[in-house]
């Protein structure tokens, strides 16, 4: 029982590293192929940990794989906002099929700011407004 | 946050006294734990709101859980077929959330959610700007971005 | 369990594989500082697995270790672009 439960974990986890690798190869821009890595990836890691903290079933082993789950599930999430901010106003290209970037038009690329579009109530960003190809 | 402290150390003391030192013992010591605090409750006024706050804690983990599930299924699903299904792009999103712990919490949620990247905070620190893998329903992805902040504020209010 | 532990490692070395390729090939610093990152990450799930292939519970403190030095260096890599690094599109 307590096998198949570590063996079901340690695929699944294999198999999200796995999906995450895919993603990156194949997704055609920076900010969707962090989607699939950050977290898929980090899942993965924490199926796996799970997986040695069934396995070992003792106080100390099963503290430190929690501490790395709850340490992945803290900064996985940091250093993708912080990469994916910095990909994005280093300027590289998005997909040609994105739909929509209300970013954009509320970013002053001289002076860094970052506008919320909400002061000015009569112009508003408005979704379908279409973006000039960069 | 003084209750789940509390909590912890009878859990433990629940441990050291049966001498039993393994997960599952651990983990009767602490719903012992929590059914004595629940019962003081009323009589001690540091642990006011203890016993709402940690079943409101596990059902908000319960529900981010099967929020993550879904979501890496369809990521998934979109990256192992050949064609693309996604509409990617960037919203923003106007927060309720102020306070510099609430706002980190929420834009984490949101980056652990697969088809979701939160990007940067504009500068009046109003509204989130969200990178979304799946934009072809708009209004219910922006619903769903909501509850999520909504529940996850409760966990503080 | 031996054949469960096999796979594992040969999924993940295969992800490894594709990861590398994105490294190569990928076009920009950034993409190439996130294909990284995905590596120390799927490094640590093959020191989880070792764990459990060797029995040593010590391998826990390796993957604690690559967790912290991954988490800086994407952090010091976000740094370095946008204080205007290089941008070889």
């Amino acid at each position: 029982m307590i096998d198949l439960l570590k063996a079901i974990l340690l695929l699944g986890g294999a198999l999200l590293m796995l999906l995450a690798a895919v993603g990156i190869v194949r997704l055609p821009d920076l900010l969707t192929r962090m989607h699939a890595t950050t977290k898929a990836a980090s899942l993965g890691v924490n199926l796996t940990m799970l997986a040695v903290a069934l396995h070992f079933s003792d106080v100390g082993v099963v503290a430190r794989a929690l501490a790395i789950i709850l340490f992945v599930l803290t900064t996985a999430p940091i250093a993708a906002h912080v990469m994916g901010r910095a990909g994005y106003f280093v300027g590289t290209r998005l997909w040609s099929g994105t739909v929509k970037d209300e970013l954009r038009p509320n970013y002053d690329p001289l002076t860094h700011e970052l506008k919320s579009g909400q002061e000015p109530r009569q112009n508003v960003e408005r979704p379908g407004r279409d973006e000039a190809p960069e | 946050m003084i209750g789940a402290v509390w909590n912890l150390l009878l859990g433990l003391a629940w441990v050291v006294l049966s001498g039993d030192f393994s997960g599952f013992n651990l983990l009767t010591g602490l719903v012992f734990g929590y059914l004595v605090l629940a019962l003081i409750e009323p009589q001690v006024a540091p642990l006011s709101g203890y016993s709402v706050r940690l079943p409101r804690m596990l059902k908000f983990v319960a529900f981010f859980l099967k929020e993550l599930i879904h979501a890496n299924w369809r990521v998934a699903f979109d990256i192992m077929t050949p064609p693309w299904h996604m509409r990617p792009g960037v919203i923003a999103m106007p927060l309720s959330a102020y306070t510099d712990l609430e706002i980190t919490f929420v834009a984490n949620l949101i980056s652990l959610t697969p088809g979701t990247l939160s990007l940067d905070l504009s500068d009046d620190r109003r509204v989130l700007y969200i990178h979304a893998m799946f934009l072809d329903d708009e209004e219910a992805l922006r619903s769903s971005l909501k509850e999520m902040e909504h529940r996850a504020l409760e966990l503080f209010r | 369990m031996e054949y469960v532990i096999i796979m594992a490692q040969s999924i993940m070395g295969l992800a490894l594989l594709l990861a590398f390729v994105r490294v190569v090939r990928g076009p920009s610093l950034p993409d190439r500082a996130v294909a990284l990152e995905l590596f120390s990450t799927i490094v640590m799930g093959l020191v989880g697995v070792q764990a459990i292939a060797s029995g040593v519970a010590s391998f826990l403190d390796v993957a604690i270790v690559i967790a912290l030095m991954g988490f800086l260096a994407s952090i010091g890599f976000a740094r370095f672009l946008e204080r205007g690094g290089l941008r070889d599109d």
